[in-house]
């Protein structure tokens, strides 16, 4: 016969969590020693680890106890199954997590990549390529009617301002800087 | 209405613009040049695939404007 500690020490369960069990039914002792401390046999014993295996399993107390039950076969199928889709189910809601995790990051490395530009850096560049102002000027305009929600896009990785931003367009959709 | 451009819109953008082949050539070696992480940025803005993307960067660095 062993005691409540020590039934509790070697599954690696707390005495409460065994008073409790046997509170609800789960997990009665065999019996009551002179001391009125509570005495598990073998066959708690072999209870107990089922019920570790349920719980294992991911099973709350309340179908732990229902597959315990004798007869409860059917039963035991029943909630395994149940609990088998549930499992599925969260691993499909976390594999959908992971994804838009990993797009995230990628969309703010690339952000990042694209912000090392700014305004000053960008017209530098058309220029070295041989851009005039009137040339930009025109850039912006064709950008503007070609593709205006890659436009917007592009000036926000520029660091630009809302309000510049909407001026530029604004006179991009007009056809000219004036 | 996408909110990226692909690579033969940016193409087609800088043409209206007036750039010819040299001209574009040029930007493409003044961005590895002077900012290759921007570069990198940007032509992944454009969703190329990473094989095209190399390729573009590795003529860009060889090009003399």
């Amino acid at each position: 016969m062993e005691s409540v500690g020590r039934l509790a020490r070697r599954f690696g369960l707390s005495r409460t969590a065994l008073l409790y069990y046997d509170r609800i039914g789960l997990l009665r002792p065999a019996a009551r020693s002179t001391g009125n401390y509570r005495e598990y046999g073998e066959e708690e014993v072999r209870r107990l680890e089922e019920i570790c295996r349920y719980r294992r399993a991911g099973l709350p107390l309340s179908q732990v106890r229902e597959v315990l039950e004798r007869g409860a076969a059917d039963r035991t199928a029943e909630v395994l199954s149940l609990r088998l889709e549930a499992l599925n189910q969260e691993i499909s809601r976390l594999r959908e997590q992971q994804r838009i995790v990993v797009r995230l990051l990628q969309g703010r490395a690339r952000m990042r990549r694209v912000r090392a530009m700014d305004k000053a850096r960008w017209v530098e560049l058309l220029r070295r390529s041989g851009l005039s102002d009137e040339d930009m000027e025109r850039w912006h305009v064709e950008f503007e009617r070609l593709q205006p929600a890659a436009h917007q896009d592009f000036l926000e990785s520029l660091g630009i301002s809302p309000e510049e931003i909407r001026r530029i367009r604004a006179w991009s959709r007009k056809g000219a800087h004036i | 209405m996408s909110r990226h451009a692909t690579k033969q819109e940016w193409i087609e953008l800088f043409q209206k613009t007036g750039l010819d082949r040299d001209q574009m050539n040029r930007w493409h070696h003044a961005f590895e040049q002077f900012y290759p992480e921007a570069h990198q940025g940007f032509l992944e803005w454009l969703q190329l695939p990473a094989k095209e993307i190399t390729e573009i960067r590795a003529a860009s660095k060889k090009e003399k404007p």
